[in-house]
């Protein structure tokens, strides 16, 4: 059962694709490590950038048809998932980084 | 120690104590933690500063016990600096809390010991002056160590536009201020290993204290009062990437 917004993310992506759920996870991952995030510790806006600047790329260099449409539904899906699971993450040390500057 | 050391190390307490009654009363506005924890270890450490120089001001104005209760505030002030580091970099993982508790174990034993003792001996040859060492050291390199992880890891986030640039910055203007807080600490062990009349290593620790202090106050300010022209420039230098998303 997903537990995180990776997982529930991979779900998804899997659904969408052709890829079986190790190279859905395994390119997720790639992402999520270009991007600086770790994956057990995502918000939904950490998400959501991933999938509108990095997936897409990701996606196509795996053979992927439309990945910027598949990225859209499947961003729009894991929304929807996460406010009913209530998954945002509370603080994140950049939040907590940008109040110390006062920024 | 030379007075141009103390006048730094003086100047680095005031800095400290602006530094955290911003951090107290930015914790009051928004009651987190972080900001208290951060504020009550500058607040401390710059009451330590200042307690540790009196003697050098005042000459035998200053009561012995002084000393004790200064060398408790600073030690006082380590323990919110390590859960500062433990509950924003490390909240999930357990060692992050067996290095607080070791910290913590080495520091009260040590500054303990050194007390009972009654005289305040920093000798390499004391084992409870490098208990309290070790003990206070840590946290420093603990902390340099996480916010260069994070600073690395926030340059990439910033180019998908998810860390602003200057909060990234941040991350590296702290480290780099830890890591100047381990150059101080071993600068500490100079002066214990300094038992004789040694000029050459009286200086160099003489310039350890100072360099170190005057670093750490530039980095201190740009880090929580950064002028807008320094965010500016930093924010100019990122490189963000365009969105490839058009529907």
């Amino acid at each position: 059962m997903a537990t995180t917004l990776f997982d529930i993310a991979a779900e998804r992506l899997e659904a969408s694709t052709d890829l079986d759920r190790l190279a859905v996870r395994g390119t997720l991952r790639l992402a999520l490590k270009e991007a600086g995030l770790d994956p057990q510790n995502l918000n939904v806006a950490q998400l959501r950038a991933v999938f509108e600047k990095l997936m897409p790329r990701e996606l196509e260099a795996r053979g992927v048809a439309k990945p910027a449409a598949i990225c859209s539904a499947v961003m729009n899906d894991v929304m929807s998932a996460a406010r009913t699971a209530d998954l945002e993450v509370s603080s994140s040390p950049d939040e907590i980084f940008k109040r110390l500057g006062g920024s | 120690m030379d007075e141009n050391a103390y006048l730094t190390s003086i100047i680095a307490s005031l800095f400290y104590l602006i530094a955290g009654s911003r951090l107290l009363r930015l914790s009051r506005r928004t009651r987190e933690r972080p900001e208290l924890l951060l504020g009550l270890y500058f607040a401390l450490s710059g009451i330590y500063y200042l307690g540790y120089n009196l003697p050098s001001l005042l000459g035998d104005l200053v009561p012995e016990w002084v000393g004790v209760v200064v060398e408790w505030t600073y030690i006082l002030g380590v323990f919110p600096y390590l859960l500062f580091t433990r509950s924003v970099f490390r909240s999930r993982g357990a060692w992050g809390g067996w290095i607080v508790g070791l910290c913590s174990a080495l520091l009260v034993a040590g500054t303990l010991m050194l007390t009972l003792d009654g005289s305040v001996e920093y000798s390499l040859d004391n084992p409870w002056y490098l208990a309290q060492w070790v003990g206070y050291t840590t946290p420093c390199a603990w902390m340099c160590w996480e916010a260069m992880l994070y600073w690395r890891s926030a340059g990439k986030r910033s180019r998908i536009g998810l860390c602003p640039p200057i909060v990234a910055n941040r991350y590296l203007l702290l480290a780099l201020f830890a890591g100047f807080q381990v150059l101080a600490c071993l600068s500490d062990l100079l002066l214990a290993h300094e038992v004789g009349d040694d000029q050459t290593v009286s200086r160099i620790t003489d310039a350890l204290i100072g360099g170190t202090e005057m670093a750490s106050i530039a980095l201190l300010w740009l880090a929580f009062f950064a002028p807008r022209s320094y965010a500016s420039w930093i924010t100019r230098r990122a490189v963000i990437l365009p969105t490839p998303m058009d529907g």
